[in-house]
């Protein structure tokens, strides 16, 4: 029998965990060394989460932790125990998308829409601290974040009508709504 | 509701018989929504399109979000490592840690005994060859007798947690003879006793040589007589990687009915579908290839790979599902990125200013595979030979395996660097002749309709409006050699294929290069299957919009499957910027059919005839008198009468091009984009960083289908561009180890690196295109580095001849000026210009190019016109039919080889075949 242990790390025990996930109680068990992107993913029912870099220079695993913008794969599961976790499933509502999520789109902010989820969650908490963030604002805010295929500018682009649309207190249009009539008015009078 | 007497109830029983008395079918809405006039002015294009009969207004040309979009922003987009079967196992790959060495023996014992590990597998399990191209098929799955870079694989484990795997993968014992390992591509040109491959018959002396051109056209010999002033240079660029977000992911299950379907985000899933039969040994029917959501292609995601491979061959050993997912590390491993390139460029210009000749040498630094390779080869070169006319084109390329992950394809394949040193060496001509570097360009472009000196057919060529019209944007007139000292101005120009004219597996003249399939059912939403590959490039987006367009549809009624081969279509995937050009074609052409018989079954109902009858949104109409008219679910519902679905399947082929020399098929295209960057940059002179401030960006892209796609690409192309400009570097330590493959060593620009970019589209609606577009995702890609580069000259007046420019490499070349020049750093003087008399020679040509470029362009059948015209031969003809100093040759003489350039130095060797030994 081969005794199985990772080199050059401590032998991990479990540990309960439990966390507010967008809002949903999580109790699991978490072997105590867990990084919160791997829990968040493989036992969290988070797959929107991304994994990028696993050191913290891509910021697509991005989370709010208490409402606070941090990179799951640098931080230990065990961090974040009890905490109120957001993550990219967390923005919308099932009915109303969050209104960066919406502009997002629209505007080109997502090309490959890998690196959403981290530049989303980490653009929603900005927008919830300061809902007109002036241009040095949004990037000081998304400096962590790499995008390879937008060149980051139709991203601030989604940021400037978000914040339009905070402003001016219109919501979401219902993602659940009917779609366009093949065969217009029909029926509707 | 309201009482109305017209109200009916249980439409599907009255098909045809409803009381239509105005467009839109009567309803609370009494018109359905009224098409914008001046949308439709504008897409409309130059006019004259073949497809300006199919235009309705509804999708194509207005800024649409990407169909897809909402799945990526709520993170319910499974990319690769989000697909998760039950019953999982975990893979993880042995991989070499030695550049060069022969695999002696492989002890996988201990990593079998393993609790948890249920399958090693090693090259044993899977001998056969791959490769992306037919003729350089020269990848295992894993290590057969070799490993040829750090990183190369050599056995796979199946575990059931990744921890497990990751031990598994220590625990297994690997017994290497090291062997010398080449690590300078210089050195790949010589004999060696141990090349890296061997390829038989074809194996070019004992060298390290993969892939040669020698290609000679135009007045050679004139060239440099003829030329009264000459730019010489030598580039270094370094390796470039992808930089995608997504890390590579594979998840392979053979499921209960003994079909293999693989989940990859991929780029080419046809390649990897043709791939897996070979190296599996199974039929291709057996295997269904899923493309997942792809994080990032730009060409890193279009080879067959072996860690696929591995998944597969993981998965049959198993009976289980098995996913791999990568590090950032192996990320760099795998790289196919763009190949480091030495290159030599000279360039002639005669007293008239014009170009009379290019001469590139290419040596390519392929790493340890051929990938792509043997295009690239090809690409480095005859890339060149447009946007400017010109009088001689002499290039020799070589590309060599060395001990380095391997280079491959990437966004600008073979084209950006080469392009690079074309362009920085326009500027110097300029400099030289003391003339506007753009006026130089205006008064050499080609025409619209020609053949480039190697005879690659051109069509629509938008680079005279692009270059007018960033000169104009950027205030081009006020600041070149007018900024004050550290800040500078720089143009830049590209071209790029438009669709790569040959694909790759089949004969384009026996097998369409793509097809789609519309399925049309009573609901009377288009389901539409194509093959081609969404990578975030909107794919999907435009082929939906082609077919909503010809249909007079929203797009919410257009629903696309491209994820697998079990549904779609063969199709060549997303590369060589083929897809909105070959695959919306083929949309279109398959929405034709489906539009004739909604049309022929509106004709029916309303009694008028078809050739009367237009397509509006959602409804079938006279054209002249439009109260006569039924709804498209109506009409559909007529024309579905004998045949339940309607379907529809259309193709698009190319046509044939191009000349019969050898190497002539490489570089057609159906059509070709043009661009050209204005780059303002301030460079700092005492620490010799380089801060780019501004970018005009005009890219020729035929038709901007979604004008918001189009930009995100012109962007995202100056995203990765001034990345490689001016940080990104694979970087090599002295003994050929990668020392930096992670995103932290490895420098993307981050939001703070980019400058405010002011994309601007031309369109110059290419008779071919659908709707008149071309390409938009690759060629954007090469004007910006020489545009920044000649910034940098205006604003320090140093010429670099080596990428990227850090600032150590910056601050180097200032201070070797500071010390030729005698002055301090601060004492230096950018460079200025006092217009020679060539100058208004120049003016004049353009002017008078100008209004010949128009005429051609308006004309539906322009006469021929052959590159040499501008050096007073008849364009009719080639000029190489009309002078016998114009040669067309495709091997070297013996003159040349008394003293070749570098890469042309690989000529030196005979290939195997032809040295009379065995």
């Amino acid at each position: 029998m081969v005794q199985f242990r990772l080199p050059m790390l401590p032998a991990p025990n479990e540990v309960p965990w439990s966390a507010l996930v967008n809002g949903n109680e999580v109790s699991v068990r978490i072997e105590s060394n867990a990084i919160l992107l791997d829990v968040l993913r493989d036992k969290a029912g988070s797959l929107g989460t991304k994994r990028g870099c696993d050191m913290g220079t891509c910021g697509c695993c991005s989370v709010l932790i208490d409402g606070v913008p941090r990179l799951s794969c640098l931080t230990l599961a065990q961090e974040a125990s009890g905490c109120g976790i957001t993550t990219i499933e967390g923005l919308a509502d099932g009915h109303h998308l969050h209104p960066i999520q919406k502009t997002f789109t629209e505007c080109g902010g997502s090309q490959c829409g890998f690196c959403s989820p981290g530049f989303l969650v980490v653009i929603s908490a900005l927008l919830e601290e300061n809902p007109t963030p002036s241009d040095t604002e949004i990037k000081g805010a998304i400096e962590g974040n790499l995008c390879r295929c937008t060149g980051y500018q139709q991203i601030v682009d989604s940021v400037r009508a978000a914040s339009e649309i905070l402003v001016s207190g219109e919501g979401v249009e219902d993602s659940t709504a009917a779609k366009s009539d093949p065969h217009p008015g029909y029926g509707r009078n | 509701m309201s009482e109305d007497k017209d109200r009916v109830d249980g439409y599907r029983q009255q098909s045809g018989k409803l009381p239509f008395s105005r467009p839109g079918s009567g309803g609370s809405r009494k018109m359905s929504e009224p098409r914008d006039e001046d949308t439709l002015a504008s897409i409309r294009g130059g006019g004259g399109h073949k497809h300006d009969d199919l235009v309705t207004g509804s999708a194509v040309g207005r800024p649409t979000a990407l169909i897809d979009g909402r799945w990526k922003v709520t993170g319910q987009a499974q990319y690769g490592d989000d697909v998760r079967l039950s019953g999982e196992l975990i893979g993880r790959i042995v991989r070499s840690k030695h550049h060069y060495a022969r695999v002696l023996s492989i002890d996988v014992s201990a990593a079998i005994e393993l609790p948890g590990v249920v399958a090693v597998a090693t090259g044993q399990d899977a001998s056969g060859r791959f490769g992306v191209l037919p003729v350089t098929k020269d990848e295992h799955a894993m290590a057969q007798e070799k490993v040829r870079h750090v990183g190369d694989l050599i056995a796979c484990v199946a575990a059931t947690d990744e921890a497990t795997a990751r031990e598994a993968v220590r625990l297994v014992e690997v017994e290497y003879e090291e062997l010398e390992a080449v690590h300078d591509m210089r050195q790949g040109l010589e004999d060696s006793d141990e090349p890296i491959h061997d390829r038989g018959k074809y194996h070019i002396g004992a060298s390290n040589v993969q892939k040669r051109v020698f290609q000679e056209f135009g007045d050679i010999e004139g060239m440099s007589t003829n030329a009264v002033v000459s730019h010489n240079s030598n580039w270094l660029f370094a390796g470039a990687n992808h930089g995608f977000t997504e890390p590579h992911a594979v998840v392979a299950n053979w499921d209960p009915s003994g079909r293999l379907t693989l989940y990859t985000p991929q780029q080419v899933p046809h390649y990897v579908h043709r791939a897996l039969a070979d190296v599996l040994d199974i039929p291709m029917h057996q295997i269904n290839v899923h493309r997942t959501f792809v994080g990032g292609g730009f060409g890193g995601k279009s080879d067959p790979f072996p860690h696929e491979m591995c998944a597969a061959i993981l998965s049959r050993k198993t009976g289980r599902p098995v996913r791999i997912n990568f590090d950032r590390e192996e990320v760099f491993w795998v790289n196919r990125g763009r190949h480091p390139s030495r290159i030599e460029m000279n360039l002639h210009a005669d007293s008239e200013g014009r170009l009379c000749g290019i001469e590139t040498d290419a040596l390519i630094d392929g790493g340890a595979f051929a990938s792509f390779g043997h295009v690239t080869t090809y690409y480095n070169g005859v890339l060149h030979t447009a946007p400017y006319e010109i009088g001689a084109f002499h290039y020799t390329g070589a590309r060599v395996w060395t001990n380095k992950p391997a280079s491959g394809a990437m966004r600008g394949h073979g084209a950006v660097n080469s392009r690079c040193a074309v362009e920085v060496g326009m500027d110097d001509l300029a400099e030289q002749l003391s003339v506007d570097p753009i006026a130089l360009r205006l008064a050499n472009l080609l025409p619209p309709h020609s053949a480039t000196i190697t005879g690659f057919r051109v069509t629509s060529i938008g680079m005279r409006e692009c270059l007018e019209r960033v000169r104009e944007a950027s205030g081009w007139d006020d600041k070149f050699r007018k900024l004050p000292d550290g800040h500078g101005i720089g143009i830049g120009c590209g071209f790029f294929i438009s669709g790569s004219g040959l694909p790759i597996h089949w004969e384009p003249n026996k097998f369409p290069h793509a097809t789609v399939h519309l399925k049309i059912d009573m609901d009377g939403g288009v389901t539409v299957h194509t093959g081609a590959a969404e990578i975030g490039q909107g794919s999907d987006t435009v082929i939906a919009q082609s077919v909503a367009e010809v249909l007079g549809l929203p797009l919410d009624m257009i629903r696309i499957r491209s994820r697998e081969t079990d549904t779609s279509p063969v199709d060549l995937g997303s590369y060589s910027s083929r897809v909105t050009f070959m695959n919306a074609n083929a949309a279109i052409s398959a929405a034709m059919g489906i539009r004739q018989e909604l049309l022929e079954a509106a004709a029916a109902l309303t009694e008028a005839p078809v050739e009367r009858l237009v397509i509006g949104d959602r409804r079938i109409y006279r054209k002249d008198d439009p109260a006569v008219g039924v709804s498209y679910l109506e009409a559909l519902h007529k024309a579905q009468e004998d045949k339940g679905a309607l379907v529809s399947s259309g193709a698009y082929r190319t046509p044939p091009m191009g000349r019969v020399h050898k190497g002539a098929g490489a570089g057609i295209a159906p059509a070709y984009s043009f661009s050209a960057y204005v780059a303002e940059v301030k460079v700092d002179i005492e620490t010799g960083q380089t801060k780019v401030l501004k970018v005009w960006a005009a890219h020729d892209c035929g038709k901007a289908l979604n004008p918001l796609a189009v930009k995100g690409q012109i962007i995202g192309s100056c995203h990765m561009g001034l990345g490689q400009v001016l940080s990104e570097e694979m970087k090599y330590s002295r003994n050929g180890h990668l020392i930096n493959p992670d995103l932290l060593d490895y420098k993307i620009p981050t939001i703070h690196e980019m400058p405010e970019i002011v994309p601007i589209i031309v369109e110059s609606n290419d008779s071919e295109g659908p709707f008149g577009a071309k390409e938009a995702g690759e060629g954007p890609l090469l004007p910006i580095l020489p545009a920044v580069c000649n910034a940098v000259y205006d604003a320090v007046g140093i010429r670099t001849s080596e990428l990227p420019i850090t600032p150590d490499r910056v601050h180097r070349m200032i201070e070797a000026r500071c010390k030729q020049e005698g002055v301090a750093p601060l004492d230096l003087s950018s460079p200025e210009l006092h217009h020679s008399e060539l100058q208004g020679v120049l003016e004049a040509r353009a002017s008078e190019h100008a209004s010949r470029d128009a005429a051609r362009a308006s004309d539906p059948s322009p006469s021929d016109y052959n590159n040499g015209a501008l050096f007073g031969f008849d364009p009719e003809i080639p000029a190489d039919e009309q002078d016998e100093r114009w040669v067309v040759s495709v091997t070297p003489g013996s003159d040349y080889m008394e003293s070749p350039r570098l890469a042309g130095s690989a000529w030196k060797h005979t290939e195997r075949r032809h040295r009379g030994d065995s």
